[in-house]
Formats: structure tokens, C-alpha cells, sequence
């Protein structure tokens, strides 16, 4: 075989493995928004901008502290598994914090931040879900109404998300129980 | 013998054969001695970089396109159109393989489009579907599917683009307190195609260019990648790693011409000089050494410091090794910049046994002083005006810290400020006067 069929068949793994990856990331968060459980978390929106992904709107999540029973045991940027659940508010609730991946439920992958010694609890940062991405004009208008209105109500902004097993896939992002591209509209007719 | 003078022997030689200074027969056998002169293309340079602009700028317009968020079109549309600029780049690149794969303009051209992408379709799959953070993986996954790329066109182009991204990667994961020592692993994969393209010729523009790009990587991989926890180890890994540039330059490419040509020589000999300018302060050496190890730094993950422990003592004795070729090849500049890790090591064991750092700073007063001296005395005397300005830089740079150090009066400052920008002129004038004989009297 020459060097330069040698080279195509190369080009021809390469080309392979570089679709493989995007395609692979689509297909799990395809399978995820299918047949994933769907958990509600109360949020708030701040609008920043990635230089490769453009325009974002910035999720804080709650919870964003968990009980433990050995928080001291844990240290500053360690992962962890969030066990999820849901209270009778509707909204998710963090059953409890595993390092290791539990079987079987739905959790998702968090960092812990701080150690709350007195409270017994940990501060989280729920990674991977930080983000939700709109348009370069609608995202920082997404920011604003949602400052102007949130001075009147209170916050009543969330997120639906679908986990499955540790995936999780953001499915939309909501105001006021209406979906942020509906609201906004409304909010601009007002 | 340095290109330019060949070319003009060459452009003499007719006129001394029909001078009757020489026969022809001693032209011939002077043209065969010297052999053919490579044609300079200045043509085919330009298409080349016109190319790898062109192929630059696409690729960035084209993610700054995709950054936009097209969030009107349906999910399918979008999860095409994240795979539409990737596939197409590798159309062309095994277009350029088949069709032309000698040309340097398409194969740099299309892997630098085709590394862009690479980033830009992962992007937009990550826009698509909201997934956020973790930009280290991102960089890491991006410069790995673009490593082979590199190989299979043997571009220069991409071989930058994947320098770049994992020095991204390296600073990104010490950023968030991770280990970085995977870095070295990284940059490795690269060498043998730069060994390759030295074999082939180690002046050319390729290899130049990755050399130069992989000194910037290096020294900022250095600084990321090492745990601290022995305070100030720093002052031995970098005085080290600059005179092993500045070594290897003046071992293996001794014959290069010009300023951009001996990337390891003059980034090496610029990265000792400003490291024993900043030696010449007290601060480098206050709180290092033993007493102050940083336990704290290391607390589940001991092996986390093997890379301290690695660049900390192989760094310094290869460029101590090379020292001692260097010695017996009897080139001073080598000797004077080859002893600052020697220096440095001193420095840091006489700081940090007796917790006094006056003479460590001393130390590096004189060694500037002389090496800066001796840069400006040699460079006036081979008539080199970039060296002297060298020297005469850094000696004036220690003169003024010391001075800004001191508790001298402004009169006697402003006089010194003048009597060296006067010493600058003086040296420059002479040396244009001296260059301006030499060339009435060629």
C-alpha cells in the first residue's frame, strides 16, 4: 500500500472520529429529552456571552445547599451526585449527596463550593446546567425584563429539566409558568 | 557560509571572469563548491499566507455565525447545519490530499479551516442542547480531533492551533486547582513531526515557526503545570529552561541566519536576561526553600508533585549537560547565559539556608552587569548593532533599578538618566558611522 492510500484511509478514521464526537453528544441528549425524567428547578436569569457559543442566559440553581451529615468531610471543588427528587411544591429536591455514581436513580454531577460546618450543610454548583442559550438580541432582553420584573413579583422563574440516568438536558426555560419565548412577547405587549 | 554572501559571490562572479581576475574554470568549480542557490519565492509564500488568513478568517466568521443562535429553526435543522461546516472542511481536506497534495497553500489553508471546525460544530451542539461549563473538555476534545489533522496534511498552521489549545488547557484546569502535568503528555505527541520536518531541514519556515510557538507554550506550561509546593522552585525550573533554549539553539542550529531563524537561541538568551533582571530584586528570594513546603498544596494526591520533582532537577542538569558541550566548544556568550541556572541554584540555596537575600540579589547585580557589559563590548566589536543594544539595555536597566532602589537626590538621577540615553546614542552613531565606512569601502 503507498503512503498516499495510507494517508486517505488516516483522513477516513479521522473524519470518522471527528463526526463521532458531536454526533455522540446529540445522540445522548436526544435520548435524555426523550425518555429522561422531568425535574423543575426555581432559578435566576443573568445574561452573559461565550466567545464560541454566543449569547446565554446565566442559571443560578436552587437548591444551592444541601444537608449532609459529614460536611466537613468534603472538601472545595470535590464532585458529587445530587440524588433528585421531587417536594410537594413541585420543584426538585436533592434527596441526598453520593461520590459515586448511584444506580438506578436519577442524580445529577455537582461541584461542592463551601462547607456549612454549623448548618451541617454544603454549598453546590450545579454544573453543566448554568446555562441556557438565545438569540444574541433576545438573551440580554430576556436579562433586562426579567430584572424590571422581578422588582414588582417575586422570582417565579425556573427550568424543566430531564435526566436520565446522570444526563441531564435542559428543556426550557419559564417566567411566570410560561415558556421564556412566550413571555417575553407578552411582556412586550404590556 | 550565510546565504546572502553566496548570492552575492554569485552575482560578482561574471564580472571578475570577464575582468580576467578569474577563469572560468574557477568560476565552475566555485559555483559546484557552494552549489546551487535555492530560488527566493516570494510569490508562493504570499499565496500561502493569503491562504491560512483566508482559511482563518472564514472559520472564525463562521463560528461567530453559528455563536449568533439560530433559535427559529427547528432542532433537526440545527443538529444538520452543526455538522454542515465541519463536513465540508473535510471534503476539502481529502480534495487537497487527492487533488494537490503538494500544495503548502491548500494544506495549510484547509487544516487550519478544518481545525476551526472542529470547535465551531461541538459549539453549536452544545448551544443546541444548552450544555454549559466545562470549557477545558471542550478545548482538550477540540485539540485532540485536531492533532491528527496535522499529521495527515502536514500543515504548521494546525500544529499552532493545537499548541495553543492545550496551553488553554493546561491554564484552564491549574485556574480551577487541577492538575495540569497531562500537558507535557500533550505537547509530546507533537515531536515527531517536528523531528520529521527538522530531519527535512531545520531552517525552514515550518519548523521555525513551531519552535518559536513551542517556546511561548513551554514557558507558560512550565509556570501552570508545577504544584508549588516547594516555595520559589520557579527561580531554578525557569533559569533553567531559558538556558536550555538558548544552549540547544547555539548546539544545533549554530548556522541559522537572521533574527527570526533561531527561535531557541534568542527566546532563551531574552528569557535569562529578564529573569536576572528580576533576580537583581530582593522579592524572588524572600520566603523560599524547605522551610516554607507547602503541605497544604498537596492534600490527598502526593504524586501531584512528581512534575515539580521532574522539571525541577531535569530541566536544570540538561542545561548544566549542555553547558559543559559548550565549554569545550569554547563559545563564551554560550558560557555566560549557560551559567545563570548554576548562578540561580546558588542564589536559591544561600536565600533559603540563611534567610538573607541581599547576596542572591548581588549575585545576579554582577552577573547582569558583566553579561550585559560583555553583550555591548562584543557587539561593537563584530559590529553587531542588535546585540550591543542588547547589552547596553540591560546594563541600563540595572543601573536604573538600583537607582530607583536608592535614596539618591533627583539631580543626580536626572544627570545618570541623561548620561545614559547619551552613552545609547553615542554607541548607535559610532556603529552606523563604522557600518557606513565598511560598506563605502565594499
Amino acid at each position: 500500500m503507498n503512503k498516499r492510500n495510507l494517508i486517505l484511509i488516516g483522513l477516513a478514521v479521522v473524519v470518522v472520529l471527528q463526526l463521532a464526537v458531536p454526533a455522540w453528544m446529540i445522540l445522548e441528549r436526544e435520548r435524555t429529552l426523550r425518555e429522561g425524567q422531568v425535574f423543575k428547578f426555581k432559578t435566576r436569569p443573568v445574561d452573559p456571552a461565550d466567545a464560541f457559543r454566543g449569547r446565554y442566559v446565566f442559571l443560578s440553581l436552587e437548591p444551592d445547599a444541601v444537608k449532609v451529615p459529614d460536611a466537613g468531610a468534603w472538601r472545595y471543588g470535590q464532585k458529587a451526585f445530587a440524588v433528585l427528587g421531587t417536594g410537594t411544591d413541585g420543584f426538585v429536591l436533592v434527596k441526598r449527596l453520593e461520590r459515586t455514581r448511584p444506580a438506578g436513580e436519577s442524580a445529577l454531577q455537582v461541584r461542592v463550593s463551601w462547607a456549612d460546618n454549623l448548618a451541617g450543610s454544603l454549598h453546590i454548583n450545579w454544573q453543566g446546567l448554568d446555562r441556557y442559550y438565545m438569540t444574541e438580541k433576545k438573551a440580554p432582553a430576556a436579562e433586562t425584563a426579567y430584572r424590571e420584573h422581578s422588582r414588582r413579583t417575586n422570582q417565579d422563574c425556573a427550568i424543566t429539566v430531564r435526566v436520565l440516568g446522570s444526563v441531564g438536558v435542559i428543556e426550557n426555560l419559564f417566567i411566570e409558568d410560561q415558556p421564556i419565548q412566550a413571555w417575553l412577547k407578552d411582556y412586550k405587549a404590556k | 557560509m550565510n546565504k546572502k554572501a553566496i548570492q552575492w559571490l554569485y552575482g560578482e562572479l561574471p564580472g571578475l571572469v570577464s575582468q580576467g581576475v578569474l577563469t572560468p574554470g574557477a568560476e565552475e568549480r566555485l559555483r559546484a563548491h557552494y552549489g546551487p542557490m535555492e530560488p527566493a519565492r516570494p510569490a508562493r509564500l504570499a499565496v500561502v499566507i493569503f491562504g491560512v488568513l483566508g482559511a482563518l478568517l472564514i472559520g472564525a466568521g463562521i463560528i461567530l455565525v453559528l455563536a449568533h443562535n439560530w433559535e427559529d429553526l427547528s432542532r433537526p435543522v440545527r443538529v444538520v447545519l452543526s455538522f454542515l461546516p465541519l463536513v465540508l472542511a473535510q471534503g476539502l481536506a481529502a480534495w487537497t490530499l487527492v487533488k494537490c497534495p503538494q500544495s503548502l497553500a491548500w494544506r495549510e489553508g484547509c487544516g487550519a479551516l478544518l481545525f476551526l471546525m472542529i470547535g465551531a460544530s461541538i459549539s453549536l451542539v452544545a448551544q443546541t442542547y444548552h450544555i454549559s461549563g466545562d470549557l477545558p473538555r471542550f478545548i482538550l476534545t477540540w485539540s485532540l480531533l485536531g492533532l491528527p489533522v496535522v499529521y495527515l496534511l502536514g500543515a504548521v498552521v494546525p500544529a499552532l492551533l493545537y499548541l495553543w489549545g492545550i496551553t488553554e488547557w493546561a491554564c484552564h484546569i491549574r485556574w480551577e486547582d487541577g492538575f495540569a502535568g497531562g500537558y507535557w503528555l500533550l505537547a509530546a505527541l507533537l515531536l515527531p513531526l517536528l523531528f520529521a520536518w527538522l530531519r527535512s531541514g531545520r531552517y525552514r519556515v515550518r519548523p521555525t515557526l513551531l519552535l518559536w510557538a513551542s517556546c511561548v507554550s513551554v514557558t507558560v506550561a512550565a509556570g501552570v503545570t508545577i504544584e508549588r509546593v516547594l516555595p520559589g522552585l520557579w527561580i531554578i525550573l525557569y533559569s533553567g529552561l531559558f538556558a536550555l533554549m538558548f544552549l540547544a539553539g547555539e548546539f544545533w542550529f549554530s548556522e541559522a541566519e537572521g533574527f527570526w531563524a533561531r527561535p531557541l537561541r534568542h527566546f532563551g538568551a531574552a528569557g535569562v536576561l529578564i529573569l536576572s533582571f528580576l533576580f537583581t530584586f530582593e522579592w524572588p528570594w524572600r520566603e523560599i526553600g524547605w522551610h516554607y513546603w507547602a503541605w497544604g498544596r498537596i492534600p490527598e494526591a502526593t504524586w501531584r508533585a512528581i512534575p515539580d520533582a521532574v522539571l525541577g532537577s531535569v530541566i536544570p542538569v540538561a542545561a548544566i549537560a549542555l553547558l559543559v558541550t559548550t565549554v569545550r566548544r569554547k563559545t563564551p556568550l554560550g558560557l555566560i547565559i549557560g551559567l545563570a541556572p548554576i548562578f540561580a541554584t546558588a542564589g536559591y540555596c544561600l536565600s533559603s539556608l540563611s534567610e538573607t537575600y541581599a547576596p542572591a540579589a548581588g549575585l545576579f547585580d554582577v552577573y547582569l552587569l558583566v553579561t550585559g557589559l560583555w553583550l555591548l563590548v562584543t557587539g561593537i566589536r563584530i559590529n553587531k548593532q542588535g546585540q550591543m543594544n542588547v547589552g547596553l539595555l540591560a546594563v541600563a536597566a540595572l543601573i536604573l533599578a538600583r537607582f530607583f532602589d536608592s535614596d539618591l537626590d533627583f539631580l543626580l538621577r536626572g544627570l545618570i538618566f541623561i548620561g545614559l540615553g547619551v552613552a545609547f546614542l553615542a554607541a548607535n552613531l559610532v556603529m552606523l558611522r563604522r557600518k557606513g565606512v565598511a560598506h563605502e569601502q565594499a
